[in-house]
């Protein structure tokens, strides 16, 4: 008996919807024999991993703040992915974003008045925009292959912060350490439920996914996205240009994703550290695609890797298991969710051999 | 030919079937020693299933295969070959960069030394005047000489059964009879032939027999020489075939479409570059652009759609310098334009026709407000497409790719044509459709230019053009002959025009591999 992969007459919806669910079920799976294998508690690490984040209420509130910025960051990849326009180097656009907030918060300091967080806010988006135009440019005018670029560009803004907070904006009082003062409270995020650490970027999330689910699927911006992702010569004779289409990918990715490094700078960090980049940047690709490059799709993938986050967290502590375990989850996640989606425009038929009777 | 002796291919209820469709349905007929036997049949029909079959490529589900009279099994081409099989693909399998003798010898099955190979090469392009240098790389040829290589490296094999599928779409006319007389050549020694075409005038032409094919099911077999074409169209199609209704006495009216002094540099290392295209296109005009494929006719569309950009006033609509405008800035100003590549150009094959809908019709018709999409009025069009021009889906909901090519032809004229463009630009209108929805386009093209557009049709097949168009001119390594009245137009001046340099086999090499 052999197996076939035959293609399907038009791409199975239930495969689309169920690829995902199946991603998470195997990592779960593969994880527990893993990491069983080599010797650690499999099953309970992939329980602390996955389910201690939700039974654990005291937990959620992590959950919220951890899942804002990869959702942000994962609705413009999503957008951008899209149109195929690979823009690997959110987590630089990231981090620029974070750096423009901070300096308006450095220049304000001490300052009051309720503009002071909207400025951070177009400061980090027009950064991450700035940032990810690099890329756009070199695309458009040049034909450089801007996965190569955004990627690099990453590297280059970890160095830029490493360059201000040990020289120009370095804390006066900071007895040496390379950080910048704490911000004032006016450029502080607001915490919305009292008692708790989730602050204002988690409803902003959450808005910012609906009306890009919004737009994508109602608008000419969104029409042109999917249709430049699908059929590009059909874009192009439909008066859609590549290359505009290239900038406004790499605007709004460029741009949420700043907008997500404003959101930690103000909100859970409140200073900029050199341990400001957290790889959201690099996971919120795990969590376009696992959203099925829907804005809606996001919101959920982005609370599953934030619970992997925190999961992996707890798992250090009771059960020992290392950092990096996290990421192992959820590279897994990322090979399954891949590999399964041939099944959306293929189907595995079983094949009896020396025959061509069709089995069911 | 005798009768008496055996037939070299019988075939007996041969039967194939696919998932969803019956390919084959029980296909009996035979082919006697030195006979040329069409396969006759529309596109889908099951030509290129059963033919598949005798060159070893499929396995039939049920029936056999005689060969000289004996039940044979062919496993596999190699085994047709072994057996005196031959068969010239429609699409050639060709490496561009290599010289005409370096590619037959990578497709023989047994080796043999270059030189003695060179030798019998040279014997079989002599006797069945094959002209060809053997060293030529295979980048500097025309369609037509590489299906010359094509021809030879099944010669080679001294078939006893050659099958051709439909050789005659990518040559001139004199390349046709050139063609045409090798295969009387081959048949007069013996040799049978297989000839699968949808063109009825070669059939009659060419063939002793006709096999026709409808939906799967052998229709009928008969003698082309007996039939005119229409009552075999009709067999084909399995109905009466409507005249083209065409106003004798046409008028035109204003120019509409002005191409003047159109240059432009060869879009990719495989485009065409065009060298000073000038025409105009009257109101009420249709305006034939005839060549064979791969002289600039994409890159004539592209540039007249807006695809391509051009110098500002090389192309203007009415008096409007239109060369730098956008696709949709020249669809606001009436042009629109239908592209040969259906899937993936014209339509998008994963989107609904609804959302297809939206590609071009969404400034004229109005489906955008303030930047969002109305898709009530998109789905309204497109039913509307759907029921003026009988596009067999099942509803505005269906995805393009699910179409058949006809079908998906004619959503694509209809969301265009519906837009009532001042100009319309066709490529290979018909190209790959089945004869009831060509003539359904064809009169389509009509009805619009009486409504008064002006219209262009690009297309490699003359006889569309001859009976559909006004004027005619003629693209061959991207220049534009100048435009000639059909009715003053010679086949045999199309047809040297059509070959330009490129019949010729003096002509420089212009194209490095």
């Amino acid at each position: 008996m052999q197996f076939r992969l035959e293609k399907r007459q038009e791409p199975s919806k239930f495969m689309a919807y169920a690829t995902p669910v199946a991603a998470v079920a195997l990592t779960m799976i593969i994880g527990a024999i893993i990491f069983s294998l080599i010797g650690y508690d499999g099953v309970g690490a992939v329980r602390e991993i996955f389910l201690t984040p939700l039974t654990n209420s005291y937990k959620w509130q992590d959950l919220g703040v951890k899942a804002a910025p990869l959702i942000i960051i994962g609705v413009g990849l999503s957008i951008a992915y899209r149109a195929n326009v690979w823009n690997i180097g959110a987590e630089g656009q990231y981090i620029v974003g974070g750096l423009c907030a901070t300096g308006i918060a450095l220049l304000t300091w001490g300052m009051t008045g309720w503009w002071i967080l909207p400025l951070m806010m177009l400061a980090g988006m027009a950064g991450g925009m700035a940032y990810a135009s690099i890329p756009a440019l070199l695309r458009t005018k040049l034909k450089v292959n801007e996965i190569l670029t955004s990627l690099m560009l990453t590297y280059a803004s970890v160095q830029l912060i490493y360059f201000l907070i040990r020289g120009p904006w370095k804390d006066p009082m900071g007895i040496g350490f390379p950080q910048t003062r704490l911000f004032s409270e006016a450029a502080r995020l607001p915490t919305i439920i009292p008692g708790t650490i989730v602050h204002l970027g988690v409803p902003i999330a959450v808005l910012v996914a609906i009306i890009a689910w919004f737009i994508m699927s109602k608008s000419v911006f969104g029409y042109r996205m999917r249709v430049v992702g699908a059929a590009p010569h059909a874009a192009r004779y439909g008066g859609f240009s590549e290359n505009k289409t290239i900038w406004l990918a790499m605007l709004v990715s460029g741009g949420l994703a700043g907008l997500a490094g404003m959101l930690e700078i103000a909100g859970p960090f409140q200073r900029m550290v050199p341990g400001f980049p957290t790889n959201y940047g690099f996971t919120a690709i795990i969590v376009a695609f696992l959203g099925r490059l829907n804005p809606l799709g996001v919101i959920v993938a982005g609370v599953v890797l934030a619970i992997t986050f925190v999961g992996g967290e707890v798992a250090q502590t009771t059960i020992g298991l290392p950092n990096a375990a996290t990421g192992i989850f959820q590279a897994m996640m990322l090979f399954f969710l891949l590999a399964g989606d041939i099944l959306i425009k293929y189907r595995v038929r079983r094949v009896m051999p020396q025959t061509s009777t069709e089995v069911a | 030919m005798d009768a008496s002796m055996p037939h070299r291919l019988e075939l007996i209820g041969i039967t194939k079937q696919f998932p969803g469709v019956l390919a084959n349905d029980n296909i009996s007929f035979s082919v006697r020693p030195g006979e040329i036997h069409a396969l006759l049949g529309e596109n889908g029909a099951g030509k290129s299933t059963l033919v598949k079959m005798i060159y070893g490529i499929m396995q039939p589900d049920a029936g056999e295969i005689r060969w000289n009279g004996e039940r044979v099994t062919i496993a596999n081409p190699k085994a047709a070959r072994a057996l005196g099989i031959g068969m010239v693909f429609q699409h050639f399998s060709l490496f561009e960069a290599l010289t005409v003798l370096e590619n037959i010898a990578l497709g023989m099955d047994a080796k043999i030394p270059a030189r003695e190979l060179e030798g019998r090469i040279r014997e079989v392009m002599t006797r069945y005047g094959l002209l060809l240098d053997p060293h030529r790389t295979v980048a500097t040829l025309s369609v037509g000489e590489r299906q010359r290589i094509e021809i030879v490296r099944a010669l080679l094999l001294d078939p006893k059964l050659l099958i051709m599928d439909e050789p005659t779409s990518v040559l001139t006319p004199q390349e046709v009879e050139q063609l045409f007389d090798v295969l009387r050549k081959l048949a007069a020694q013996g040799c049978s032939i297989l000839y699968i075409s949808h063109k009825l005038h070669e059939i009659k032409a060419l063939c002793d027999t006709a096999t026709i094919l409808r939906g799967g099911k052998l229709v009928d077999t008969c003698d082309p020489r007996q039939e005119t074409s229409r009552s075999m169209a009709e067999k084909m199609i399995g109905g009466g075939l409507k005249d083209l209704v065409k106003a004798r006495d046409r008028v035109f009216g204003e120019p509409r479409l002005h191409v003047n002094g159109l240059s432009m540099p060869a879009p990719d290392h495989f485009g065409t570059a065009l060298k000073n295209v000038c025409f105009t296109v009257r109101a009420g005009e249709i305006f034939g652009i005839a060549g064979v494929a791969g002289n600039g006719q994409n890159e004539l569309l592209l540039a007249m759609d807006g695809e391509l950009p051009t110098d500002p006033s090389a192309i203007k609509l009415g008096d409007l310098p239109a060369g730098a405008m956008s696709p949709s800035a020249r669809r606001r100003h009436g042009l629109s334009s239908v592209p040969e590549e259906r899937n993936g150009h014209g339509a998008v094959g994963v989107f609904s026709l609804s959302d297809n809908s939206v590609l071009t019709a969404r400034e004229r018709p109005g489906m955008v407000n303030m930047g969002f999409i109305n898709f009530g009025a998109a789905k309204t069009y497109t039913r509307k497409v759907i029921a003026d021009f009988s596009v067999k889906a099942l509803g505005a909901g269906s995805t393009a790719g699910s179409l058949s090519g006809g079908n998906l032809q004619k959503y694509i004229m209809g969301r265009e044509i519906l837009q009532r463009p001042s100009v319309l630009v066709v490529s290979q209108p018909t190209w790959g459709v089945d004869a009831g929805a060509a003539a359904a386009i064809h009169q389509a093209i009509l009805d619009l230019a009486e409504a008064g557009s002006a219209i262009v049709v690009i297309s490699q097949d003359l006889d569309e053009l001859l009976s559909l168009s006004d004027t005619l001119a003629v693209i061959n390594g991207g220049q534009l002959s100048p435009k000639m009245q059909v009715g003053d137009a010679s086949i045999e001046e199309i047809g040297l025009l059509m070959g330009g340099v490129h019949g010729n086999t003096e002509a420089p090499d212009a194209i490095p591999a």
